[in-house]
């Protein structure tokens, strides 16, 4: 009986080893082929020296606030992909709402004056304004598309989700037009102002909308944070995110759970197209397009579930992005490559993250 | 009770006419009307919209009620009209005082112009007109409260006699009326073969227009049976399927064109090429990715086919694949000396792809690989359990797949003399993934009916051009919702046959159960 066991314990583990050897031996490739590829490039970057240090550090800020807006949005992934193990497909969309919602209001403001007069007023009421429209926007979504298709098989929603996507872009491309519009910042938070550092003698500008939103994301993900550990919803969503079931028969009520969740990462979601369209300037009907699709790498690079991966991998992702054409030497316009190209690395060398998923062992 | 329904439901129903106004729809049913019935002004068709807003938001009411009484309907149909009109009233006022007052809306809100909110104020001034609106959603949502309270009560009534009831609903979502009655093997011989004639003398009688759009529609029959190879057969979700076609329309393009390389290959040698490098790209893409869970892959291969788009844009590549102008002068198919590469030919090569495309799949569908690929859909640990090496048989889905679109991609650079990264964009994918979806997974006349409907009929009704993608996006939701299983279902073969007297049915998983109304 034991050695029966043990023998056959041996065989499936001499089975198991010949199969991943060969996968092993497919990533390695892979893997020696990109790095290789990595340092030729960069040693020829470097040895041309073609960028001084000024431009370095130019770089890796710009990198630094991207990535921290790529986290905000990326945490509303993480928390609803713990939850419901769906990819939100259409969050991109939510953060795009809320940048417009925001839009309009500062356009508001900036008309009548209000913004001059009252600038942290006004942002602070910008900011409220977008995150409650996306807010609303989550729990729709969640109510509309995603409720009615609880416990379906797994492709089921995530198609929703992309049909609320594509549904989402183009009601606001009907609706507010295609042409892309500029977030008239008041005028004591003027883009491409701010402080200037002094960097191996030539001048590194720091924006105040650039410290505005990395500061503003360090805040939400520590509310984030304390909210999922310390109170009780928190509580609640990591029960139901452990076992729908059984937090059920504990007295949590799922469905409430999930529509808070949604409600959540759609705030974070506004905040993060409020902080875009301040940052960036521009916003036009797909700008939550590829920022959502990078916040997506984002968490899955931090281990998706994993409310600090998500951060981590944020900040990373955006840093690598700004980076990386510089180091390669490749031009700017391919940075939303990089991007899904870190993406399928992660996947392929380390599907867990960096920091490791948190999900249920079950629905995996 | 009533009274709380009805306002909530008028919150939903304010809050959806509001939107479809800002969005347009009320002109384009104007419009609709105008060019459909010869209507002579376009305000019959937008007030058309609002009263059937109205009707709806009523019976909606109604419907969620649990108590019936007449004075409960009645309450939660002036309810909900009230709240849908003050609402929409009060959205109308602003609108239009703000209008009136010599701001041009649409600088923010492009689908506001001066007509447009004219044809619901009527010509009004901003607060009778908002009035007007309210009280006609009132009147209609109470209209439509009581006639769903009579259509409930003469259901109820009907379910006391002991009658089966057969809901509009019901007889709507058994639209496979149509594969029950081909289910005949006879009477389907002689509708395909009647269907087969018509498609051959379709080009003759069809303008040059027509036939092009035929031949766009062929075209994502072949992509549809492509991607149903993969979604639908292999269970595998692939988002960047637009990158297989770019890579047979490149090839294609890259191969007989004059510009950039000068090879000007001949049709026929480049499109086995094309198809070739596509499958093989499909290889090469799916054997880092397989391994991946459903939804990682639907995010990567998007992620791939954005790569492709971008690249064959940037400058790195611009030598070589044309760069953001594309490839002019795609070369055309040469037969026996002569030139047959118009719209009229170019109908039966691929109508002769799409007859090739269903004859490979059918084969597949029925052969120990589509025995494989199902079994992976269904479980794939089971499978992998039963001795199914799975990575194989995705890759050989992938590349299936993948040789399907590079085919449709060859033709279509041929056909248009042209491409550049602007055939690409991901709403290919998505355009082709939402015609599997809506024709149905799995089921090879779905994908045709699919195509027929998302691709051919937009064309038809030009005037939904600026609502077809939203139009498309609701529907992916609406379909997952109501009827995940498509219009025209795959058939499953019938695992277990119930015997006489046993109710076998009944106990099956759900997924048989709708595997049963198409077969």
């Amino acid at each position: 009986m034991n050695v029966a066991a043990e023998s056959s314990k041996w065989r499936t583990a001499r089975v198991k080893e010949r199969k991943v050897s060969l996968g092993l031996l497919l990533r390695l490739g892979i893997g020696l082929l990109v790095l290789a590829f990595f340092a030729y490039r960069f040693y020829g970057v470097l040895a041309r020296q073609a960028y001084g240090a000024e431009t370095w550090a130019r770089l890796a800020i710009s990198g630094l606030i991207i990535g921290s807006v790529y986290a905000v949005i990326a945490l509303g992934y993480t928390l609803v992909y713990g939850i419901l193990f769906m990819i939100n497909f259409a969050h991109g969309e939510v953060m795009m709402i809320g940048a417009f919602a925001g839009y309009f209001v500062l356009e508001a403001f900036a008309a009548s004056g209000f913004s001059a007069r009252q600038p942290v007023l006004a942002i602070l009421i910008t900011f409220l304004a977008g995150m409650t429209v996306s807010m609303l926007v989550g729990i729709s979504l969640e109510r509309i598309a995603y409720r009615p298709l609880r416990g379906a098989p797994r492709l089921v929603p995530l198609i929703s989700a992309i049909g609320a996507s594509i549904f989402l872009q183009n009601a606001a491309q009907l609706m507010f037009g295609s042409m892309r519009r500029t977030y008239s910042n008041p005028p004591a938070l003027e883009r491409n102002v701010g402080w200037v550092l002094d960097v191996a003698g030539k001048p590194v500008s720091i924006t105040y909308t650039g410290v505005l939103t990395f500061a503003f994301s360090v805040v939400l993900m520590i509310g984030l944070y304390l909210l999922v550990q310390r109170t009780r919803l928190g509580r609640a969503m990591r029960a139901v995110a452990e076992n729908k079931e059984a937090a059920a028969l504990m007295g949590v009520d799922v469905d409430r759970v999930i529509a808070n969740t949604f409600a959540i990462s759609g705030v974070l979601a506004g905040a993060a197209g409020v902080m875009w369209g301040l940052h960036n300037g521009i916003i036009y009907h797909y700008v939550g397009f590829i920022p959502g699709l990078k916040a997506f790498t984002a968490a899955v690079l931090g281990g998706i579930g994993n409310i600090p991966g998500a951060m981590l991998g944020g900040i990373v992702l955006g840093i690598a992005e700004s980076l990386a054409p510089a180091v390669l030497d490749i031009p700017f316009q391919l940075k939303d490559v990089l991007a899904f190209a870190v993406l399928v690395l992660v996947l392929i060398f380390r599907p867990t993250g960096i920091l490791g998923e948190v999900l249920a062992e079950e629905k995996v | 009770m009533g009274l709380r329904t009805g306002i909530r439901t008028g919150l939903i129903a304010a809050i959806v006419t509001i939107f479809l106004i800002l969005i347009g729809v009320h002109m384009l049913m104007g419009r609709l009307l105008q060019s459909w019935f010869y209507v002579p002004a376009h305000w019959p068709g937008v007030w058309l919209m609002v009263v059937l807003l109205g009707l709806w938001a009523g019976s909606r009411a109604v419907s969620q009620m649990k108590a019936r009484s007449w004075g409960n309907a009645l309450l939660a149909g002036a309810s909900a009209g009230f709240v849908q009109g003050a609402l929409v009233g009060a959205a109308l006022y602003l609108l239009a005082s703000i209008t009136q007052a010599g701001v041009d809306l649409r600088a923010w809100l492009t689908q506001m112009s001066k007509e447009s909110i004219g044809a619901l104020t009527l010509g009004f001034a901003p607060l009778p007109a908002a009035g007007f609106i309210g009280g006609v959603l009132l009147v209609s949502a109470m209209a439509g409260a009581a006639w769903r309270e009579w259509r409930l009560r003469v259901h109820a009534a009907r379910l006391a006699r002991g009658e089966r009831i057969v809901s509009l609903r019901e007889r709507l979502l058994g639209i496979p009326a149509v594969a029950q009655v081909s289910s005949n093997p006879l009477s389907r011989r002689v509708l395909m073969g009647v269907f087969m004639v018509l498609l051959l003398i379709a080009p003759f009688f069809l303008s040059q227009y027509w036939n092009y759009n035929l031949g766009t529609v062929g075209i994502y029959v072949i992509l549809g049976l492509g991607l149903n190879i993969v979604v639908g057969m292999a269970g595998l979700l692939d988002l960047g399927y637009v990158a297989f076609f770019a890579v047979g329309a490149y090839t294609m393009a890259l191969l007989t064109a004059p510009q950039p390389h000068h090879i000007q290959m001949s049709f026929w040698l480049a499109l086995p090429i094309g198809v070739l490098l596509a499958a093989i790209a499909g290889i090469l893409l799916g054997i880092p990715v397989l391994r991946m869970r459903g939804d990682y892959l639907a995010i990567v291969t998007l992620g791939f086919g954005e790569i492709i788009r971008i690249l064959s844009k940037s400058d790195v590549l611009t030598g070589f694949t044309g760069g953001p102008r594309g490839v002019r002068n795609v070369g055309h198919p040469v037969l026996f000396g002569k030139d047959v590469g118009n719209e009229f030919y170019f109908f039966y090569f691929i109508l002769i792809g799409v007859i090739l495309a269903i004859i490979i799949t059918r084969r597949l569908e029925h052969s120990r690989v589509g025995r494989a690929w199902r079994a992976m859909r269904e479980d794939e640990k089971v499978a992998q359990a039963m001795g199914i090496y799975t990575l194989k048989y995705k890759l050989m889905a992938f590349a299936m797949g993948a040789a399907l679109a590079g085919f449709s991609g060859a033709i279509f650079a041929s056909r248009n003399s042209f491409t550049g990264p602007e055939d690409f964009v991901l709403l290919v994918s998505i355009n082709v993934l939402a015609l599997v979806i809506v024709g149905g997974m799995g089921s090879i006349p779905g994908v045709i009916l699919g195509a027929f409907v998302l691709k051919g009929l937009p064309e038809i009704l030009r005037e939904l051009e600026d609502y077809r993608v939203l139009v498309f996006g609701a529907l992916l939701v609406v379909m997952m919702i109501v009827r995940p299983q498509g219009l025209w279902p795959a058939s499953r073969p019938q695992l277990e046959r119930p015997r006489p007297g046993e109710e076998a049915l009944e106990e099956a998983p759900a997924e048989l159960v709708e595997g049963e109304v198409g077969s």
